[in-house]
């Protein structure tokens, strides 16, 4: 059998068509690699978007547009009207507190949970070791002393140190409430922290404040050598 | 009129077509499967925010434990998105003038809400819990990435249902300690030995659903 060619025509665009089928390929390899505002294309809807509100969602029928609906101004939650002083606001008799609240007890649990909740919390501004030199305060500081002036308006104060003599005066209920409500340029946290945890923060750092100030005679007996050796 | 005579290429066209037929379907089936693929659309989904908050800087450099912001993720199925509080915790002394705040100072003053873009979405008839993976040893990192890297969020994974099985049907790898729960640099599955694993998997007693009614209700 004698091989002959179609026309050119026909040869042109089968390769034309050829080529074409390679471009998708690279289309979707491009895609892939680049995000993109445009992206989260549903070509098959389902059941994906339904008619009903999750957190955070929108409902327009609010003039705020929040479908989870904040409490009323006035009203009390039941079990949190603040009637114990001294869980809620670190009081006993009109003065600081200085155990924690019934129900609560001092333990190793506790104070491993205050230690987590300060680190995520409280250690980006007074640090892990409560020196006062955790990482917003550093930049914060850094916006205060720029050649061109305090940035965009920045106010900072040196965030406090926790082994500062007035703050190891504070008794563990006036800790709480700091925690809780802020003091001075510190804004209260007691929104992002639950109870509990602002006592057992309030603990722990009562028990970073003993670490940072103990001398060798609060260290027992039986480690004392090996902790000289490591100081060594 | 002379006889019509097919031209002696128009052998050709036999092979041509069977060719065709040989491929054309295997090349359809590429095109669905890789191009369709939710890995393809909804992967790299980076929407632009009201307020170009940037994740490079929060919790990348400055360190910020994901937490501090989305303080529900333990408790609740909603890892929620912060109060405008959150932000002015610091911004009311940090920047306060930037105009890249307006929105949050905005805010904070009417007391509306800012109107974050929402970027990981499953279908609605998927109920996923934040809290029973984030304290049972299912890192942040495993679907949302590296945010401390991205300074405009992205969505990283497909969360398709195929990705979230591969999880469910084999954990191990993924599991770490919670203690590394929201560091995002942690490589569970590098760094840990297979034992290490294991020994997760039994600790959280990770014995991990793949019935239909465990995510869809």
């Amino acid at each position: 059998m004698i091989v002959s060619l179609p026309p050119r025509w026909m040869l042109f665009t089968g390769a034309l068509a050829a080529l074409a089928l390679a471009v998708p390929p690279f289309v979707i390899a491009r895609v892939r690699a680049t995000p993109d505002p445009n992206r989260a294309v549903h070509i098959f809807f389902d059941m994906d978007f339904q008619p009903k509100f999750r957190p955070q969602s929108v409902n327009p029928l609010f003039a705020d547009g929040r479908a989870q609906r904040p409490s009323v101004l006035g009203t009390v939650a039941r079990g949190e009207a603040g009637l114990d002083v001294h869980l809620s606001d670190g009081v006993v008799n009109g003065k600081w507190a200085d155990t924690l609240p019934a129900g609560m007890t001092m333990s190793r649990e506790l104070l491993d949970r205050g230690q987590q909740r300060y680190n995520i919390y409280c250690s980006a501004c007074h640090g892990y070791g409560g020196y006062g030199d955790g990482t917003v305060n550093k930049r914060a500081m850094e916006l205060m002393t720029n050649s061109a002036g305090p940035a965009n308006g920045t106010s900072w104060v040196q965030a406090k140190s926790l082994h500062d003599p007035l703050v190891r005066e504070h008794p563990l209920g006036m800790l709480f409430n700091i925690a809780s409500n802020g003091i001075r340029t510190m804004a209260g946290y007691s929104a992002q922290i639950d109870t509990a945890d602002r006592w057992a923060i309030a603990a722990y750092v009562q028990a970073l404040q003993l670490s940072q100030n103990a001398s060798i005679q609060d260290v027992p007996p039986e480690i004392r050598d090996n902790l000289k050796k490591e100081v060594k | 009129m002379s006889r019509f005579l097919f031209p002696r290429w128009s052998n050709l066209l036999l092979p041509t077509i069977i060719l065709a037929a040989a491929t054309i379907p295997v090349y359809a089936i590429f095109f669905v499967a890789y191009g369709l693929s939710p890995k393809t659309l909804e992967v790299g989904y980076q929407p632009e925010q009201p307020v170009p908050y940037s994740h490079a800087l929060h919790a990348g450099e400055l360190g910020l434990d994901c937490r501090y912001c989305h303080t529900s993720v333990e408790k609740a199925a909603h890892a929620s998105v912060p109060a405008t509080q959150t932000c002015m915790n610091c911004h009311t002394h940090i920047r306060p003038e930037s105009p890249k705040l307006a929105k949050i100072k905005e805010s904070y003053a009417t007391g509306l809400p800012v109107p974050w873009i929402r970027i990981h979405k499953l279908p609605e008839f998927a109920y996923f819990n934040h809290s029973a993976h984030v304290s049972r040893g299912v890192g942040c990192v495993s679907c949302h990435g590296r945010i401390d890297k991205m300074e405009v969020v992205y969505q990283n994974e497909p969360l398709s249902m195929g990705w979230c099985l591969e999880c469910h049907r084999n954990p191990d790898k993924n599991l770490r300690p919670l203690s590394e729960i929201t560091n995002l640099a942690f490589d569970a599955t590098a760094e840990l030995s297979a034992s290490e694993h294991q020994a997760l998997k039994t600790k959280f007693d990770i014995n991990p659903n793949d019935n239909c009614s465990t995510c869809h209700r």
